[in-house]
């Protein structure tokens, strides 16, 4: 199966033309689940672009497609119609790339390796040298604090950890572009605080390009450079604006600030509205 | 928590009511001499049929050549005569018992696990064998014994061969359901940390499937001693089996009984091995906390 070419018929968003360094692009893209009678659209004609180094969360209710959009940029999942530009160049149809990093909402930590083997796993199977590997570990474990718990087994650990085992598994194959589906969604509020204020480290170091999918619209605020608003499913893009508040961005503090309570009552209201469409069905 | 207390006291239970069983086999029969008694002793206790225990102790000296026949020890030398006498004496046989069981044990865990890998990676392999994988595991395997036999003769390997078969399936069967079972997403993270299809396999699908691997092995490791049993009763030159035939047709009860506890202790021994790999292997798991630490 040959890549669909591309053809600017397509409603061209006019980010793509308004930001110079694109990194991702993604054009007016459709995905239906099944077939007939049982067919169900879960994403509408998407468009958005994130430029490099920007980080974008993905807000939407529930069910409204947010994973979906992000295993298809992820390349797990095939599109039903749309293209995908990762540097302006378009990408295949179920192919897994490098400079992807994805970070799952469920935990999808290896139970059978140690935490020090699961944040190496990476490297492991790009075939680094062990005494690098080990080096580039420790650094990775000391980030976020779990040096102790090199040797333990995941179990033993809790569900922020183990998250921050996930995420560092990810980071220390150094992604260019990192995917995340509500990382965070299955945390208590202090430990998700706690979260946001290591991701906003280690993000400040990298500037990764991030794309941030989450139903949270304070998480999205405290993270985020842009927030793209879906509405209910079917996934259509509703909204698209950037977050003003200045970096770097302590995660804490943040929540505390009127500019913050502002931001967020008034966004909320178009939120809201879309909460309560789904909640009806 | 079971107490240190309650601990103890199932300990004196138990020992008790093995005390009671040992005395009830060596001199229950024996009641029946008072006549007030003999219409509740039972016949199976007739030591024509179980034997006794002080018998099947004599029985078991003999057999291993510690004793002669009069029952006074044998010198070192003694012993390697008797030993070099009976090419299935009590530990020949049971050195070669354990041997093929082994053989068959290893033989069709490996072979199992490797044609549950493929079949449970393939959806194509696994629906095209699926009708003869059902078809063949229908046939008790037990009834194959005499035709495995035909084929590889009186020796080691058609035991072998029978353990193989047993264990095969068992191990085939759970390897099959538990590359199903592979979580999508950890499939997905490894992927997308640059896994190709087979480091896939080796690193996420080979790791969680054998979980339920090694919960068929406890139950393998049993079903090729009793393959390998069943092979020697049918048609054997040496092993327990073989011997426990040979005791039956002279109707020795104790010889027998001697065989069948060897058995007990081999069955024992190759469980609680296998339950050490296992949870040495398994030690990621919760429900093997204990047996790790
Ligand atoms: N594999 C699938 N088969 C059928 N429907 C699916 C599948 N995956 C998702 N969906 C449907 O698509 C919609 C969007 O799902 P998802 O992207 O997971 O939503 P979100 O991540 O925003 O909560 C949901 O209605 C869901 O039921
Ligand atoms: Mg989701």
């Amino acid at each position: 199966m040959g890549a669909r070419p591309y053809t600017t018929a397509e409603p061209t968003p006019k980010a793509v033309t308004a930001r110079k360094d694109v990194r991702v692009s993604v054009l007016s893209l459709d995905k239906a689940f099944g077939r007939g009678d049982a067919k169900v659209t879960a994403v509408d004609k998407v468009s958005f672009d994130i430029g490099r180094g920007e980080f974008v969360a993905l807000l939407g209710p529930s069910g409204c497609g947010k994973s979906t959009i992000l295993n298809m940029v992820a390349g797990l999942i095939p599109r039903t119609g749309g293209d995908i530009l990762i540097d302006g160049k378009p990408m295949e149809q179920g192919q897994v790339r490098r400079e992807i990093g994805y970070v799952f909402q469920r935990d999808t930590v290896f139970p059978w390796r140690s935490v020090e083997a699961n944040v190496g796993y990476g490297l492991e199977i790009a075939g680094v040298p062990a005494g690098e590997r080990r080096a580039r570990v420790a650094e990775a474990l000391d980030q976020v604090g779990l040096t102790a718990f090199a040797k333990a087994f995941p179990r033993t650990l809790s569900g922020g950890m183990r998250q921050r085992v996930a995420l560092m598994r990810t980071l220390i194959t150094q992604p260019e572009i990192l995917l995340m589906d509500e990382p965070f969604g299955a945390l208590d509020t202090h430990t998700k605080l706690e979260m946001h204020r290591i991701l906003l480290q280690l993000w400040e170091r990298e500037r990764q390009t991030v794309l941030f999918v989450t139903h949270d619209l304070g998480e999205a605020l405290t993270l985020a450079d842009r927030i793209i608003l879906l509405s209910a499913r079917p996934g259509r893009l509703k909204e698209d604006f950037e977050v003003p508040l200045e970096r770097p961005r302590d995660a804490v503090a943040l929540r505390e600030s009127p500019e913050f309570a502002r931001l967020f009552s008034h966004i909320w209201h178009s939120l809201g509205e879309e909460f309560r469409k789904t909640k009806a069905e | 928590m079971a107490s240190k207390q309650s601990s103890t006291t199932v300990l004196l239970w138990r020992v008790a009511i093995l005390l009671l069983l040992l005395a009830v086999w060596q001199w229950g029969y024996d009641l029946r001499a008072f006549a007030a008694l003999k219409p509740y002793v039972p016949s199976f206790l007739d030591p024509y049929f179980v034997s006794k225990p002080s018998e099947i102790w004599k029985s078991f000296l003999r057999l291993g050549c510690l004793t002669d026949r009069g029952g006074t020890l044998h010198g070192w030398s003694g012993m390697t005569a008797c030993l070099a006498e009976d090419a299935n004496n009590i530990w020949m046989a049971t050195a070669v018992t354990l041997k093929n069981t082994f053989w068959g044990f290893l033989g069709g865990t490996l072979s199992g696990i490797a044609v549950g890998l493929i079949l449970g990676r393939s959806d194509f392999l696994s629906r095209v064998f699926e009708p003869y994988i059902v078809a063949f595991n229908s046939i008790p395997r037990i009834a194959l014994v005499p035709l495995i036999i035909l084929m590889f003769g009186l020796g080691d390997i058609s035991k072998i061969v029978t353990a193989w078969i047993v264990v095969f399936f068992v191990v085939f069967f759970n390897t099959f359901e538990g590359t199903r079972a592979v979580d999508r997403d950890q499939i997905a993270a490894s992927r997308l940390l640059g896994a190709n299809s087979w480091t896939v396999t080796r690193t996420v699908v080979i790791p969680s499937t054998l979980a339920w691997v090694f919960a068929s092995l406890t139950p393998a490791v049993s079903f090729a001693l009793i393959g390998v049993i069943v092979g020697e009763f049918i048609g054997a030159e040496r092993g327990i089996g073989k011997l426990i035939v040979e005791a039956e047709a002279r109707a020795n009860a104790s010889e027998m009984m001697v065989a069948i506890f060897v058995l007990m202790v081999v069955g024992i021994l190759l469980a609680i091995g296998v339950r050490r790999i296992q949870a040495y292997l398994l030690r990621w798991q919760p429900q093997f906390d204990q047996a790790s630490a």
